[in-house]
């Protein structure tokens, strides 16, 4: 039923598999970064194959490039720099992890980072303690070092102005997790800082005619528009005519359901379908099954919860996995 | 598949019961080892239903005060949880499990194509008669290839000497899986069983009682203790156990195990018989009569006894013969005249049994679904239709409550009380995905309520059926393991609305590097035109051998993919490479990549100058001092062919040029005419223009490459002017 699977080293503070589950990277409080992998992919004996020095800081989240642009990961460390890491092999020699960018660390942190895939580009959002959000675009699918600016705004439906001195202790972003490219690349991101307009989470889509990113809905009730955001996850949709996204907050885990057809003001409809108790605790992590119909997730309380919704569409918790030694 | 433990609900299921919500939510351990206290959880899902967490414990620092910690390493732990069972269940172990698992991918399929072939015959509907009769037929057949998939298991070899007193001869091991598929078959698909359900009822109890012994007392376990004692008893009629065994089994039928057990009888023995005669009259009197009841089945099995009627009025003539028979024997005057007691005791018990009485049957049998069955042979042999089974099967409950009821209790009742719900409910949290997605055939061919319930699509779940959503669910159980999902776009694909979208995310999750899933994958796609993500993998496939220094294979995975954008993007690379140096040694090391580029003649331009070079460094090389000029002339026109293409980038003139400064000087003839020569000098002129923009970028040259080979190109046009 359940099997340890990797031991991981002494301060090991993070990990994240990359997209097919067979390569993990396990990033660590003195800046090195491990790298497991299993040979066979039919089992899951998994063995160290490289642990590199990252940061003179500690690695505080790890997040892996889609493998359409090769095996590599981006590393938010604890001063809030951005590193990204690929492993490579140059002249016949063995698989080498080779540091190819380090996002220059201005005056603000990263607090979250994810990247968006299409076939013909690789796209890279961050989100940073001064509530800003940077958009970066690859120019080149073998040349992980050149990174363009694409856009830059704040996490605000109305851009009346610009808010200054603004302090976020977190930031979370999900991309959409469409694998074609027939839609727009859009994702949700929410923030849990001291400016209540830029918290609630926000669904962002490109605007092709007019170059430029755009807020097409807002995940919070009138009500609720000011509470911080802990964590967001975007389901797979494998066939539902709407998306289906998750916000945790410190209240709920909300349930959204989000239209795919715009109105004239270009805002796509939502509907809140459930909230989740998260029994007082606060959610770090939540992550939609590869057929968006379990989601779990898991916090200050130290178990897993798994969700699901049943037949009469009340989605309720159907199991927990409590850690036990 | 049975659940997480063996009484729990699975969690690959997705409820069905409207009431689950109010059930308390069930609590898993996650045993992870660590001795430390855990800090934090972090979650990823793997393919399928596994679910990876990683378990960090607390730094040392605040285990103990004094910032000595426990002693152990704090390092954490990932651990892998598979959340739907396939094989660690005590019933079915992982091996037999997949053997299941790809048995019934066949019959699964060839059902799916049938349905699809008569519904495109019948034009959508399979409710006219004929085609209604046929797919009745289809069905039957499934359900039979699925129910010998599940009793696979091979029979013991039996003994050539049968052992008289062997009781209880078990050739299969029963599964309740199987119990379970019997008992929607014989309720749901098979129609000419319809009249003799209760017999159809003993045969299951008879087959599966074994399954109950764990949880209940049954008669199976009474006999088993029984067998046991058996061997060291000398006067075996004096054992009150044998005349309660004997009715036990009379009680439901096993009418062959109580003959067997009369025949035990002491009043048989030689050195016995003449002092006995009465009494083995009687014994043997209640064996004929076991022997000759009448039973309302088409045929009996090999080994069970009883006369078969087929026909209702046949049978209840015979009934009737039966049982005034048994009644006169009852008060035949025979019984004075045995003087063993118990014999005596112990026939009139096995008699009552025959007569019905009811309150005999109800000290005979152990449960509810036992006295239900004796019922049926003995009180009430016409049951039929659903409802008054359900009456009845209540009324046993209620004499013969259980504090924990079996799983197929369950699935009985509900199958007798014709909710559908109830028993999609009792299916999928007794037994699994696996259960739900073959099950249902069985449901919709057999049930309208269910046939309806099952298709309609709903719009809560995203607008796919209750069918299809259980489909979904057990392609993601097959996705889990790698030696299952292979069998996944099987059931994924028999999914109209999901099934697709599902099977891409599927193979998306593939670790393509490895050369036979990425073959699997390509395989799969190309079977079911699912070409985008087919490019997608081959895709991710040819990025990853480019980067891991292999270059050839990811060259040729991209032009599988038709990725032109990173085709192109690796032939500008092989430019650049070029425009830096143009020595022997890297042309050979580009040489073979050039070849695989250009050998896809839809790729972009800049391959085909690639070509163009690749030939042109050819033939200059075979160039030297001596060479008949004929190789000369080739290398020239070979020159000339890429200076005139436009896709022959500007950095490249100037060493191209340079590189045939022995062609230009040829002493022996002139390479070159006129207007050759003139095109390569507005090459040349065309070059000097443009290092005057700001993005020009300086090829690797000596200095005096320019004017050496403008000296060669004026040199030769006075040559050709010449000559002309």
């Amino acid at each position: 039923m359940d099997k340890a699977i990797i031991d991981l080293e002494e301060g090991t503070t993070c990990t994240a598999w990359n997209y097919s589950g067979h390569r993990l990277a396990a990033g660590s409080t003195d800046g090195t970064l491990s790298v497991f992998d299993s040979t066979d992919p039919a089992s899951s004996v998994f063995n160290c194959s490289s642990t590199f020095k990252v940061h003179a800081s500690g690695i505080v989240k790890v997040v892996w490039a889609p493998p359409e642009y090769g095996d590599a990961v981006a590393c938010i460390c604890g001063d809030g720099s951005l590193l990204l890491w690929e492993e490579v092999v140059e002249d016949s020699e063995l698989p080498n992890w080779k540091l190819c960018k380090c996002f220059d660390k201005i005056s603000s942190q990263v607090l979250d980072v994810q990247f968006g895939v299409s076939h013909t580009s690789l796209k890279l959002v961050a989100a940073y303690s001064d509530g800003q959000v940077k958009l970066f675009e690859l120019l080149d699918p073998f040349e992980l070092k050149n990174w363009q600016l694409q856009a830059e705004f704040q996490n605000v439906i109305e851009s009346v102005s610009k808010f200054g001195n603004v302090s976020c202790r977190s930031a979370s972003i999900a991309w959409n997790p469409l694998k074609g490219e027939i839609q727009q690349s859009s994702f949700v991101l929410g923030f849990n800082s001291d400016m209540p307009q830029l918290n609630s989470s926000k669904v962002w889509e490109f605007d092709q005619d007019h170059q430029r990113w755009l807020p097409v809905a807002e995940l919070a009730l009138p009500t609720d528009k000011g509470d911080p955001v802990s964590t967001v996850a975007w389901a797979p949709n494998i066939g539902r005519p709407y998306e289906l996204i998750a916000v945790a907050t410190s209240k709920e885990i909300a349930l959204w359901h989000v239209g795919s057809n715009p109105d004239p003001d270009g805002r796509l409809s939502v509907e809140k379908v459930a909230m989740l108790s998260t029994h007082d605790s606060e959610v770090w992590q939540m992550e939609w099954d590869m057929s968006g119909m379990t989601l779990a997730t898991t916090g200050s309380d130290g178990v897993v919860r798994l969700w699901q919704c049943n037949l009469s569409r009340v989605w309720h918790e159907q199991a927990i996995l409590e850690p036990t030694s | 598949m049975p659940g997480l433990t063996s009484e729990s609900d699975d969690l690959a299921m997705v409820p069905v019961s409207p009431d689950s919500q109010t059930q308390p939510v069930v609590i898993y351990p996650l045993r992870h080892g660590l001795k430390s206290q855990i800090n934090r959880l972090s979650i990823s899902w793997a393919c399928g239903n596994t679910l990876r967490v990683s378990v960090f414990p607390k730094p040392p620092q605040f285990d103990t005060a004094d910032g000595s910690g426990d002693g152990e390493a704090g390092g954490g732990r990932v651990v892998e949880v598979k959340l739907s069972n396939s094989g660690d269940d005590k019933e079915v172990d992982a091996a037999r499990w997949r053997r299941i698992a790809y048995g019934s991918v066949t019959p699964f399929a060839l059902l799916q194509s049938r349905k699809h072939s008569l519904s495109a015959a019948s034009r959508m509907s399979l409710d006219n008669p004929p085609y209604k009769a046929e797919w009745w037929e289809h069905v039957i057949e499934y359900s039979k290839e699925i129910s010998s998939l599940l009793s696979d298991r091979k029979p013991p070899p039996r003994s050539i000497i049968e052992d008289p007193k062997l009781v209880v001869n078990e050739i299969a091991e029963p599964m309740c899986l199987k119990a379970a598929w019997e008992l929607l078959e014989i309720f749901y698909v098979d129609k000419q069983s319809q009249s003799w359900i209760p017999e159809r009822l003993l045969d299951w109890l008879a087959d599966n009682n074994s399954l109950f012994s764990g949880t209940l007392p049954t008669i199976h376990s009474k006999l088993v203790d029984f067998q046991q004692e058996l061997g060291g008893v000398q006067v075996v009629e004096e054992d009150p156990n044998y005349w309660e065994a004997m009715s036990s089994a009379l009680a439901v039928g096993w009418l062959e195990t109580v003959v067997k057990l009369l025949r035990l009888h002491g009043s048989y023995r030689f050195d016995q018989l003449a002092s006995r005669e009465t009494e083995n009259g009687l014994v043997e009197a209640v064996a004929v009569l076991i022997y000759k009841m009448p039973r309302m089945r088409p045929s009996l099995r090999e080994e069970n006894l009883g006369e078969c009627y087929k026909t209702k009025p046949d049978f209840l003539k015979a009934w009737e013969k039966w049982r005034a028979q048994i009644s006169k024997l009852d008060c035949s005057s025979y019984w004075f005249q045995c003087d063993h007691q118990q014999t005596r005791e112990g026939l009139k018990i096995l008699i009552q049994i025959m007569l019905g009485n009811p309150s005999i049957l109800s000290n005979a049998t152990f449960n509810w679904m036992e006295l239900f069955i004796s019922h049926f042979l003995y009180v009430r042999p016409f049951t039929a239709g659903l409802e008054s089974m359900h009456n009845l099967a209540k009324k046993c409950m209620q004499s013969k409550p259980v504090s924990s009821p079996h799983k197929l209790f369950g699935l009985i009742l509900g199958i007798l009380g014709e909710n559908t719900e109830v028993v999609l409910a009792e299916c999928s949290r007794s037994f699994g995905p696996w259960m739900m997605a073959h099950a249902v055939e069985l449901l919709t061919a057999g049930s309208a309520h269910a046939e309806i319930l099952l298709h309609e699509e709903h719009s809560k779940l995203g607008g796919v059926s209750i069918e299809e959503l259980h489909r979904l669910v057990y392609a993601q159980v097959l996705s889990s393991h790698a030696l299952t999902w292979q069998i996944a776009p099987i059931y994924l694909t028999s999914c109209i609305k999901q099934g697709i979208g599902l099977l891409e995310n599927l193979l998306y999750k593939q670790p393509v590097q490895h050369s036979q899933i990425l073959l699997k994958s390509v395989e799969i796609c190309r079977l079911y035109e699912l070409d985008t993500i087919s490019s997608n993998i081959m895709r991710i496939a040819g990025v990853h051998h480019w980067k891991h220094g292999r270059k050839g294979s990811g060259v040729f995975w991209l032009q599988q993919a038709q990725d032109e954008f990173r085709l192109n993007r690796i032939a500008k690379q092989l430019f650049d490479f070029m425009g830096k140096s143009v020595s022997d040694e890297g042309f050979k090391q580009w040489e073979g990549l050039i070849e695989l580029l250009g050998s896809e003649s839809r790729t972009a331009g800049g391959l085909e100058f690639l070509n163009k070079y690749r030939d042109f460094r050819r033939s200059l090389l075979q160039v030297n001092g001596d060479t008949p000029t004929d190789a000369a002339r080739n290398a020239a026109e070979a020159l000339v062919s890429l200076m005139k293409n436009p896709s022959t980038p500007q950095r490249f003139w100037l060493p191209l040029l340079y590189d045939s400064l022995k062609l230009l000087n040829w002493q022996e003839r002139l390479l070159l005419n006129v207007s050759q020569t003139q095109l390569l000098l507005n090459k040349l002129q065309e070059l000097s223009m443009a290092r005057l923009r700001p993005d020009f970028v300086e090829a690797d040259l000596p200095s005096d490459a320019l004017s050496s080979v403008r000296l060669a190109l004026a040199t030769n046009l006075g040559r050709a002017i010449l000559e002309e």
